[in-house]
């Protein structure tokens, strides 16, 4: 489904990531972990198509395409999908016309009709209860004062009703209580089909006590140091990077 | 949503489709007044002085049944166009009002427009003025209100389209427990140019303003925004806000903004705000990596902007009507509409 190859990145002069190789396949999840500023992010924000970055070096294939070759848009249509670390707040867009929008441009690239208003709250209605979101966040901006464990819901949210085929959860973990955790986590198993992938990012063991990955990768400096089964992750809990690095 | 269509015989092709049913349409031909009115309801609308702008005289309360003026400029060898409007309320009465300004052909038009708004005690008024009309189109709008103790006026100017357009606002509070929000859109492009002059004089004790504008400006569109408070002395417990925001999409595009506040008076409140910004990048990002493309995007981003100005237009079938317009004018689409037959007020 996705595969990466010697993927060198920067951010302008800084080497980012050097030489990254990943492969997933439909219906794992994988897990990247890995200390502060070892390139987890960068990783999944280049995959995206964030533009601040630039790839100096090897390639990257989603569904056999050239990813690098396709707008942000375009990779979103085909299926890949990203939890924002820090979902972007904007005032006076709703939620429910950034979805609808977003939605409806998913169906145009399918071939299929705009939804109708109906037939799109009705689904909104659905996704939403997957994450327990309160109803009233549909007509509000798009994360405008919500909080830390509202924006990861919505984040979630908008990945169910955008049903990708691989979605990188960007330290969606981060900021969350413990209930607020379970209910994410429990949303993206419920997601979670033979068909499609997760890359869950994450500094903590905990929150793959929910989502229980298939393979565990460590970065550092940009490289994947070390590659595992979900106990590599227990590895890291328990006796640090350190012990991995050297 | 009831929808009418208004096809007057006489006034050519011109149609316009307002989204209230209960709405009364006067037109103004080439600055005369068409239709006058006296109802025994309290509406009186008469021509001016010299037969041309009309005089509005409103006893009761009307806040229900909004009447639209619609102005239209046709003649085939167009002079510069002057006349006057006027608004009254007398104590007590309450009205909204809608006036809309088209041009038929895309010739010079010079058109100046003097308005004057007197509100008597306890008096409500809520105006709407939409600016659209063509490329060459040059248009002054020169407002004066008073407002007498404990009345209102809400003012909002929708500058959608228009070659240089002028619009001068001064508000008058002589008395105590007066309001007045006002409140401003201003889209442009190419080389068309935008001008909002705002004066709120505070000059009682009580009286609450709050203004809010904001502007898009695209290719080598240019804007100025003055906005003056003044606070006389005396008036004590003021309230008075202001915010100028403007996003400018291309290098080329040109903003001055200058917020002024005089305060004599030291028991107020008083604030004023001006931001001159670009597209946000990183939300751009976000909505395209939701699928959206990048037009789509930075239309939504626009719309996001504007939609607290829209936000104060009271009446939501007129809300949305105008959420449409802006879109379209966002969009682009205007450029083929300056013969007004897009059905667009």
């Amino acid at each position: 489904m996705l595969s990466i190859k010697d993927l060198h990145v920067n951010i302008g002069d800084k080497e980012i990531l050097r030489g990254i190789n990943l492969e997933i396949k439909q219906g794992e999840i994988h897990a990247i972990m890995g200390p502060n500023g070892s390139g987890k992010s960068t990783l999944a924000a280049v995959l995206a198509g964030r533009e601040m970055f630039t790839v100096t070096g090897g390639s990257a294939h989603f569904m056999g395409q050239d990813l690098f070759a396709m707008t942000p848009e375009e990779r979103a249509r085909m299926g890949l999908f990203l939890g924002f670390q820090y979902p972007v707040e904007i005032p006076g867009l709703t939620n429910v016309n950034f979805m609808k929008a977003a939605v409806n441009e998913q169906r145009k690239h399918k071939n299929l009709p705009p939804l109708s208003s109906a037939e799109f709250l009705k689904i909104m209605r659905e996704k939403m209860a997957i994450v327990q979101m309160d109803p009233s966040f549909v007509g509000r901006g798009v994360n405008v004062g919500f909080s830390g464990g509202e924006k990861k819901r919505n984040e979630i949210f908008q990945m169910a009703m955008l049903e990708p085929r691989l979605a990188f959860l960007d330290e969606t973990d981060s900021g969350l209580d413990v209930d607020a955790l379970r209910v994410v986590a429990q949303g993206v198993n419920k997601l979670k089909t033979v068909e499609n992938a997760f890359v869950v990012i994450t500094h903590y063991q905990r929150l793959l006590d929910y989502i229980v990955p298939d393979i565990v990768h460590v970065i550092y400096k940009g490289q994947i140091i070390r590659t595992a089964g979900k106990e590599l992750a227990a590895e890291v809990e328990n006796r640090g990077y350190d012990h991995i690095i050297n | 949503m009831t929808e009418y269509t208004y096809m007057p015989e006489v006034r050519r092709v011109f149609s316009c489709t307002v989204p209230n049913a209960n709405i009364r349409q006067v037109f103004l031909m080439d600055g005369i007044l068409q239709d006058p009115v006296s109802d025994a309801g309290g509406i009186v609308l008469q021509k001016g002085p010299d037969q041309m702008g009309l005089r509005l005289h409103i006893t009761g309360d009307h806040s229900d049944e909004p009447i639209q003026i619609i102005s239209v400029r046709s003649e085939d060898l167009p002079q510069p166009l002057e006349f006057s409007t006027s608004w009254e309320l007398a104590a007590g009465a309450s009205a909204q009002v809608i006036v809309c300004d088209h041009t038929l052909n895309e010739y010079l038009y010079r058109t100046f427009r003097f308005s004057q708004i007197k509100l008597g005690q306890g008096a409500r008024l809520d105006i709407l003025f939409m600016q659209n009309e063509h490329e060459l189109s040059r248009y002054c709008l020169d407002i004066k209100a008073g407002l007498d103790r404990d009345s209102q006026l809400d003012c909002h100017i929708l500058s959608l389209y228009g070659g240089t357009i002028q619009n001068k606002l001064q508000v008058s509070m002589p008395q105590p427990g007066a309001t007045c929000n006002l409140d401003g859109l201003y889209l442009a492009d190419r080389e068309q140019a935008v001008h909002y002059d705002i004066a709120v004089r505070h000059l009682s004790e009580g009286c609450h303003s709050q203004q809010l504008f904001k502007g898009i400006l695209d290719n080598k569109a240019r804007a100025s925004f003055n906005g003056a408070i003044y606070v006389a002395p005396g008036a004590q417990k003021t309230q008075a806000y202001q915010a100028n925001h403007n996003l400018l999409l291309t290098r080329e595009a040109k903003i001055t903004t200058k917020p002024q506040l005089e305060i004599y008076a030291d028991d107020v409140k008083c604030s004023h705000g001006a931001t001159i910004g670009r597209l946000d990048e990183l939300g751009l990002f976000y909505l395209r990596s939701r699928g959206i493309s990048l037009a789509e995007a930075q239309m939504l981003q626009q719309m996001a902007f504007v939609q607290d100005v829209l936000d104060r237009v009271h009446t939501r079938s007129i809300r949305s009507r105008l959420e449409k317009m802006v879109e379209s004018r966002l969009r682009g689409e205007f450029t083929r509409c300056s013969h007004c037959t897009m059905h667009c007020c």
